[in-house]
């Protein structure tokens, strides 16, 4: 994929874009990205597939009027009008969900489907989602990947020094959207009924992070809403089950969102 | 040189096999743990012992915030301070500190530090920090603004104690339409503010800025940490702000226990110190440095220092050597104040004579020996002692 900085309204937005195909907008989590993530790589078959660092994540600028998921909204529907996208399919995952979402019921003009993994964004009172910030490094792995295997996502974050502070970078960052409540905005499910387009949701079978109740919640808040279960798979398909992840997305795109 | 002592209030009682099931005594040890008729007995033995250093001689006293954990008692420091605001005379009332930002309502403390000052006469330091960073987990305080709120929160503070009201407040964080301080602090323009840290880079300059040079007092920390800071504040004051920092900028605060003989003053602080550092301060990083509440650039200073402090089983012997904690017999003491005085030049000495478990009897003899023994020779010290800057200022 190859990187562009993109500047939107004076913030710096380090881009990565590739494939061909409709387009595709992929929202991060909250662990953000450093090019190993081959379930990305893997939707650049079918899609143009077009995955920016937040703002504050990775090599982007922090963008001053972006101060939570809702700024952030916002901030991603001026991107949409600037690249002058049409019909572009949003895929989010954990805290890029929530931004899906919030994206989803400001504006759908320029989205053509929505695809919501592991989603934070919407609130279950009495079903607590895991606290990412607090654990240690271990307990960390323990919660985002339900194999082994995670070590290596961890070193491709420890080849540089570089790399070691934009993980630091990243967790900062996440901090700043989504400390408090922790990963959701309470409020978020009264305007959940106007996600009027396609709208897919797929969950790892072994999630730690948001628990299942949240992607039963959301498919019967969201009109129309599917959900599909990826197995042996927790917070991160698009790093651990790769070909589930695109596959599952390919699928419903090709079905549900023609 | 002035003299506090500085009391923490601990909950000694703490059943210290909790670190068998809990990895802190912070944020998630069950507040089940916590006897409410040993808390009872515990505030009213510590404020008796600050009590007696005003009466002693001490030049103030002082109190801390930290919410949900074992470590300190004090959620509230205004609680503290009023309960001590009476009970003394001359001595100077140290909040060290409030966390104001940590607050949806800053307007609240600022009301009750100038109730404090007024009932006073006057004696009140205002503390202002951000709170550690467990302190971001336990009230849900977003760590990544804690900066930025932290400077707003002062600068309403002080706008409220000092501007005629009413006025209206427009920050990002606080926002408040009828600004109108009743009462007013007693001291004018406003009580002295200072700035404990722990040796955060913003924090110090902000603190060295010729628009407040507010006390820097850097908590406990080996000799050559607190150096480093303290002479950042001073390099700052020269090469950012271009004024040389007053000694009466600087302070340092540490544990001090004092006996007879060296020996005996080991051996009795021994279990009480080390409970101190290996049970109440038990937190690991990810607690202690929440996301985004360091700058890049002070986080990564503060994974080498800290690790010093908090990142392994410490004895009284490492803390004795590496300068964390001052003990001894009186000249050993006296001797090793005077010395780190030679070096840093702080004119402010916040003294931790209790700590820990250590026991009513112990702290009491601890606090009257000091007074006697130690604290005169130090109160006479003046700049002059100072040698000036010598080790090299933190980057």
């Amino acid at each position: 994929m190859q990187h562009s900085e993109i500047n939107v309204r004076g913030c710096k937005l380090n881009v990565r874009r590739g494939g061909r195909g409709e387009p595709l907008l992929f929202l991060h989590g909250a662990q953000g990205l450093n090019g190993h993530e081959p379930g990305i790589e893997a939707l650049t078959a079918n899609f143009d597939v077009i995955a920016p660092d937040h703002p504050g994540f990775g090599k982007s600028d922090l963008a001053g009027a972006v101060e939570n998921i809702g700024d952030m909204a916002l901030f991603y529907l001026d991107l949409l009008d600037m690249l002058a996208l049409e019909q572009v399919h949003v895929v989010g995952q954990c805290i890029g969900g929530w931004l899906a979402l919030e994206i989803a019921i400001r504006n759908t003009a320029r989205i053509k489907s929505l695809v919501l993994v592991n989603s934070a964004g919407i609130r279950l009172k009495g079903v607590p989602r895991a606290d990412m910030f607090v654990c240690s490094e271990d307990d960390l792995l323990k919660l985002l990947f339900a194999a082994e295997g995670a070590t290596q996502w961890l070193q491709s974050w420890r080849a540089s020094p570089d790399m070691e502070d934009i993980y630091e970078r990243n967790r900062a960052a996440a901090a700043r959207y989504s400390w408090s409540p922790r990963l959701c905005n309470p409020k978020l499910d009264r305007w959940l009924h106007r996600i009027d387009v396609p709208t897919h949701i797929v969950w790892g079978d072994d999630e730690r992070v948001i628990p299942r109740a949240y992607a039963v919640a959301l498919k019967e808040r969201i009109p129309g809403a599917t959900l599909a279960t990826i197995s042996n798979c927790a917070h991160m398909p698009h790093i651990e089950q790769p070909q589930a992840f695109a596959g599952e997305i390919s699928k419903f795109i090709r079905s549900a969102a023609r | 040189m002035k003299i506090f002592i500085f009391h923490l209030m601990p909950y000694a009682h703490l059943d210290m096999s909790y670190a068998e099931k809990y990895r802190a005594a912070w944020v998630v040890l069950p507040n089940t743990y916590f006897d409410p008729k040993k808390g009872h007995e515990l505030y009213n033995r510590y404020l008796d012992e600050l009590e007696l250093a005003a009466e002693l001689g001490f030049d103030g006293i002082s109190v801390n915030e930290h919410h949900q954990n074992a470590y300190g008692l004090m959620p509230s420091p205004v609680v503290t301070a009023s309960a001590l605001s009476r009970r003394t005379k001359s001595a100077r009332i140290a909040i060290l500190g409030n966390a104001f930002c940590l607050r949806e309502h800053p307007l609240t403390l600022a009301e009750e530090h100038a109730m404090i000052d007024c009932i006073t006469g006057g004696r009140l330091i205002t503390g202002m920090v951000r709170g550690i960073g467990a302190e971001y987990f336990s009230l849900g305080v977003n760590p990544a603004y804690s900066h930025a709120r932290f400077q707003e929160a002062h600068d309403l503070v002080v706008e409220a104690w000092t501007k005629p009201g009413p006025f209206s407040f427009e920050g990002n964080f606080y926002h408040f339409d009828y600004v109108n301080l009743w009462p007013r602090p007693y001291q004018q323009p406003h009580p002295p503010i200072w700035a404990p840290s722990t040796g955060s880079t913003e924090t110090i300059e902000w603190a060295a800025h010729p628009s407040r040079k507010y006390v820097y007092l850097q908590a406990y920390s080996p000799t050559q940490s607190v150096a480093r800071y303290l002479n950042y504040y001073r390099e700052c004051a020269q090469r950012m702000y271009g004024y040389a920092a007053s000694s009466d900028q600087i302070g340092w605060s540490t544990p001090v226990y004092v006996a007879d003989t060296d020996e005996k003053a080991r051996a009795e602080a021994k279990p009480h110190i080390e409970v101190l550092f290996n049970k109440l301060l038990r937190l690991p990083f990810e607690m202690l440095f929440p996301p985004g509440y360091l700058s890049a650039k002070s986080l990564k200073n503060m994974r080498s220092h800290k690790r010093s402090v908090s990142g392994q089983e410490h004895t009284i012997d490492t803390l004795i050597e590496q300068g964390i904690m001052v003990c001894g017999n009186p000249d050993t003491v006296r001797k090793q104040f005077m010395d780190t005085h030679r070096l840093l030049g702080y004119q402010n000495l916040l003294c931790l004579m209790q700590f820990g478990t250590l026991p009513r009897d112990l702290t009491e003899k601890n606090i009257r020996l000091f007074a006697k023994e130690v604290m005169p020779a130090l109160q006479a010290l003046t700049d002059k002692e100072y040698a000036g800057m010598q080790v090299q200022a933190a980057e």
